[in-house]
């Protein structure tokens, strides 16, 4: 199951018109330059925005800040709670991430390869899941929460954010597990391995660009939540970092600058969790089935 | 051997391949293995799901047949009237108009652009991860912060006005948001800049379970680059872009933060940006209407459910059938 | 990767989960008693600044002054407090202590048996300090709640940018105010800045203009019918759209919020970008964090909403909010409105009135109040022949919500005054 990633580098020396699809012109890079200055933009503009009084947003709103306000940044980051609440994102994040791609690939593996009479029922079954917000589910999901007796703890937002990242979870998955070719199951029972051997053995190294892009959507998804926390933690020490933002509001107004600074901090584990793993997003089937 | 492309399958694969449900594998004895199986890896998964999300719905669902102040168990109940109300309200044919508009815009507006952007970056060119990662940053980003930023932005003494000004372009200068010809585009520009990259990374994961072997070939058939693209990478792409047009879709009729946190409730339905979701927190929750709320949710739900029930029928068929790959011996 | 490491990894997942059950404080609900040890919650909307540190306080000092009563405290953003606590509410999960406004929404709290009967439980002395303001907290003769600040309404305005204009004295009729408006204009300043994003700044133009076109009792009336079928509901209608026709509100006033911070309402009074603002008592100290330096707008001015011609309401009238506790129906009686008298005592109000830059309820504390706008609100106040609450907290939310749309609709051009009444008296259909 090399992937032989030799082979191809030698190719591409063999067919000179390869390289329109190997390299990358210059229109590339600039295409690539005019979408990323578009994409990063407004996110320069919360960035800096932290670094400005309310007052100069409200006077120029475009303006660079006239002096650089480190103050906002530095009180966010010495306050202990930032860094307690960044704790309980990520371990609301990673175990939320865990599960769903545990339970996901699980439950995809089956409905992808196995037959069985009920099985058009189970995929609509979570794919109707999808189609129910959290902000509606939310007054009887926090009556089930406090029945479970998870109330005010990690778990109490963990166990329901897997639940509602199933969905979407699955239908990412389920395609790509379709598209593993039969011969390798084939080839694998005929080795002797049983069905979920093949499972263990072959499928879980080959889906892992697309296990990964799902686990990262639930990462970012568990990061960002909001209204679970909201309801079901009541202790400030367990709050995860979108509720940190309330301090920064209050009774009757908000701090906006500091709440672009505290915002700014807090994508960049979000930003560090998908760049460690985009990398896997690549690769996968290459060469998997050479002749 | 070689693998042929994916896509209308084989008849004669096709028909080894339909699920049989009578027909049974040949050996019959190991039946009680599979089932044992299958509950082994969709046990954990379907318990925490009917318990988290399949309940809430339910009682969701329950809660809409009562006028409910939220407070104490329901006593008012009102059979289906909260959803005669629903279906006669002049607004939410309003919201409903509008959610239509911003489904079909975000499909034609970020597929094309997405597609066309995972090709680029799927080549090999300097910078291809930090290319990766920054076009995800929307994505990343909480939907909060995004209204707060883009409304600071777009309001009308806001940073876009006030750059149209500096650069001498003050004709430009628009109401962005409180302007109804104007406000559902600042909304797909909004959508489109933040979803883009969930579609692009999508993309770019089908785009490499496509072996090099295929583009090999093509290229020695003497293809050219676009040639390429059109006649052999997008359709192999085509089962990743239906699953996206898919949750795009779903997406779009759910569509609640963005508008409820830059238009705000009530300003979303005079600029022309409510959606169902907005019509329901604004008449349910806010204003403590929770049966009435709960009501509107159902309707949300049966009517993306239908819309998904459809679009699985009818587009995703080519893909749940024989889509078990065959190889060619 | 083998079947081993699955397995692992789901049960270290559960162990996991389970353990994180575990650590994480378990919220008792309403209050418990374990042996003369008496626990309870306190629910407040002070998130930062002087008023979360004033509750940390004043709990800390109950707490001493009663051994063996232990109040967690706990502070929610404004925005998401109502719905936390209706949730809380709903499961029998209640905080002992928690904010209300009174009005329609206590109503359905004390409807639905969630709210203690505090009617005899409060001191005497404490009652007569506070006197009409409870009248916001009472349900059927009986008082739900303890009032902690009143909010009263005006309209507070920028003496420099009034001077500019060459505007000498405050208007005190409607025609005047229209004049000051185009002055105003004239010398190039937005006159009135208007958070209508929100909508409920809006909504307070039309509630003022019904307080002076309808009377006191028409008022009362339509809290129990929940219904506008007086002439002068649209009569305030007509009156709002008139003034708005004056383009007296700041540009872009659709997209402005009230009061989050840079780029509200607020934020334009406290720059000098606008003249005047039509706010609650809250409003120096959202002005004050908003300033260039972060201290209050050293030339605020205010002057009560002004008369009209005509209008069965009496033109001295106020309206305004009255900021309060209640105590849960489950919360242990004796603890829970020991503590409310306990905050209303007039050392703490006082402390109150500081913290929050606004005007306590127990009138032997006003004395502290200072800034030249809020001793103006004040003495407007105690002459005023009746108070009335806010519009949408006296009817509640659901009519409260259709005023809103209604008042944002006709001022956006899509309705007319009409249209609001009509959306109010179609809102019962829905709740």
């Amino acid at each position: 199951m090399a992937t032989m990633t030799a082979a191809p580098s030698a190719r591409e020396a063999r067919a000179p018109r390869r390289r329109h699809l190997g390299g990358a012109s210059w229109v590339t890079y600039l295409a690539a330059f005019a979408f990323v200055g578009i994409c990063l933009g407004p996110v320069l503009y919360i960035i800096i925005g932290g670094f400005r009084t309310n007052s100069q947003i409200t006077t120029d709103p475009s303006g660079f800040p006239s002096t650089w306000q480190l103050g906002n940044y530095a009180d966010v980051l010495q306050k202990s709670m930032f860094w307690r609440q960044v704790g309980n994102s990520a371990i609301c994040g990673v175990f939320t991430t865990l599960g769903v791609v545990v339970l996901g690939v699980m439950a995809s593996f089956v409905l992808a390869r196995y037959e069985f009479s009920g099985r058009g029922a189970m995929y609509s079954l979570f794919a109707a899941g999808l189609m129910f917000p959290m902000t509606v589910a939310i007054t009887p999901l926090y009556i089930m929460i406090k029945s479970l007796g998870l109330m005010n703890s990690l778990a109490g937002i963990i166990l329901p954010q897997i639940a509602f990242a199933l969905p979407v979870t699955i239908i990412i998955l389920v395609p790509f597990l379709r598209a593993i070719p039969k011969e390798i199951e084939e080839a694998a029972s005929i080795d002797g391995a049983s069905r979920l051997g093949f499972f263990f053995r072959m499928v879980i190294p080959l889906s892992v660009p697309c296990v990964v892009t799902t686990g990262i959507l639930a990462f970012i998804a568990s990061w960002n939540s909001y209204i679970l926390p909201l309801f079901i933690l009541n202790n400030e020490t367990s709050y995860t970092l979108p509720l940190g933002v309330q301090s920064f509001a209050s009774q009757y107004s908000v701090d906006t600058a500091r709440v672009l600074a505290f915002t700014s901090l807090s994508m960049i584990p979000a930003l560090v969790f998908f760049s460690l793993f985009e990398r896997r997003i690549v690769g996968g089937l290459t060469g998997a089935v050479k002749g | 051997m070689t693998r042929s492309p994916e896509g209308p399958s084989v008849a004669g694969d096709g028909a080894r391949r339909a699920p049989s449900p009578a027909g049974r594998p040949r050996r019959g004895g190991t039946d009680w293995r599979k089932r044992f199986e299958v509950a082994l890896l969709t046990g954990p998964a379907i318990i925490i799901f009917v318990t988290f999300v399949i309940l809430p719905v339910g009682m969701a669902a329950y809660y809409g047949f009562y006028k409910w102040k939220g407070y104490g168990p329901p006593t008012d109940f009102v059979g289906l009237q909260n959803y005669v109300t629903i279906f006669k309200d002049s607004s939410f044919h309003e919201a409903l108009q509008h959610n239509g508009m911003i489904v079909v815009l975000s499909l034609v507006i970020q597929g094309p652009v997405a597609v066309v952007m995972a090709l680029l970056i799927n080549q090999k060119m300097r910078g291809r991860s930090l290319l990766r990662v920054l076009i995800f940053v929307p994505y990343v980003i909480s939907e909060v912060i995004v209204g707060t930023g883009w409304s600071l932005m777009l309001q009308t003494s806001g940073a876009v006005n006030d750059v149209l000004t500096k650069i001498g372009l003050p004709g430009w200068t628009v109401d962005w948001l409180s302007d109804p010809h104007v406000a559902i585009w600042s909304l797909m520009l909004i959508i489109s800049w933040k979803y883009i990259g969930f579609a692009v990374i999508l993309f770019l994961a089908g785009l490499q379970g496509i072996p090099e072997e295929v583009f090999e070939a093509a290229s020695i058939d003497g293809a050219s680059y676009w040639q390429t693209q059109r006649h052999i990478t997008l359709p192999l792409l085509g089962p990743t872009i239906r699953i996206w047009a898919f949750l795009s879709i779903i997406g779009s009729l759910q569509l609640f933060d963005l508008v409820y946190i830059i238009w705000g409730q009530y300003v979303a339905s005079t600029a022309g940006t409510s959606t169902m979701a907005t019509y329901m927190v604004l008449n349910g929750r806010n204003a403590a209407n929770y049966g009435f709320g709960n009501a509107v949710a159902v309707v949300l739900f049966l009517i993306s459910l239908v819309i998904a029930l459809t679009y699985q029928r009818f587009v995703l068929r080519r893909d749940t059938e024989g889509a078990l790959t065959e190889g060619k011996k | 990767m083998n079947g081993r490491k699955i397995l692992a990894a789901t049960a270290a997942l559960t162990m996991g989960a389970l353990g994180l059950s575990a650590c994480g404080g378990s919220n008792s609900g309403g209050g418990s008693s374990s042996g003369g040890a008496v626990a309870m919650t306190f629910w407040h909307n002070s998130t930062t600044g002087d008023g979360k540190a004033f509750w940390a306080a004043t709990v800390a000092d109950f707490e001493a002054a009663n051994p063996g009563v232990k109040i967690t405290i706990q502070a929610i953003q404004n925005e998401d407090m109502d719905g936390k606590l209706q949730t809380a509410l709903n499961s029998g999960d209640a905080p002992s202590i928690f904010m209300a406004r009174g009005g329609g929404k206590l109503a359905d709290v004390v409807k639905a048996g969630q709210a203690m009967d505090l009617t005899d439980s409060i001191d005497a002395a404490t009652k007569t300090a506070v006197g009409a303001a409870f009248s916001a907290f009472t349900v059927n003769g009986k008082i739900y709640g303890m009032p902690t600040s009143v909010l009263p309404g005006g309209i507070y305005y920028s003496k420099d940018l009034f001077t500019k204009a060459g505007i000498t004295a405050t208007p005190t009729t409607i025609d005047e105010l229209s004049a000051d408006v185009g002055k105003l204009k004239a010398a190039g300043i937005d006159p009135i800045a208007l958070g209508a994003k929100d909508a409920w700044p809006a909504a307070h133009w039309y509630y003022f203009f019904a307080l002076r076109e309808c009377s006191q009792d028409t008022m009362n009336k339509a809290a129990t019918s929940r219904t506008f079928d007086d002439q002068c509901w649209t009569k305030a209608g007509v009156d709002l759209q008139t003034f708005a026709g004056t383009k007296p509100f700041n540009t872009g006033f659709l997209t402005t919020t009230a009061q989050q911070g840079a780029g509200s309402s607020a934020g334009l009074l406290a720059n000098h970008q606008a003249a005047m603002e039509l706010m609650g008592a809250w409003d120096p100290g959202v002005i004050a964090s908003l300033t260039p330096n972060q201290k209050p707008l050293a030339d605020l001015g205010w002057f009560p909403f002004p008369a009209i011609s005509g209008g069965n309401g009496d033109a001295a009238a106020m309206m305004g909010g009255v900021d309060g506790f209640s105590c849960s129906a489950k919360a242990p009686k004796k603890q829970c409105t020991a503590f409310l008298n306990f905050f209303m005592q007039k050392k703490y109000q006082e402390k109150y009135a500081t913290a929050f830059q606004t005007l306590p309820a127990n009138q032997e504390a006003q004395s502290v109040v200072t800034g030249a706008a809020l001793q103006s609100i004040l003495k407007t106040y105690n002459d005023a022949p009746y108070v009335s609450v806010w519009l949408d907290t006296l009817y509640g939310q659901n009519v409260g919500n259709a005023l809103n749309s209604g008042v944002v609709d006709m001022l956006a051009g899509k309705g007319n005054p009409a249209a609001i009444v009509k959306g109010v008296n179609d809102a019962a259909a829905k709740g």
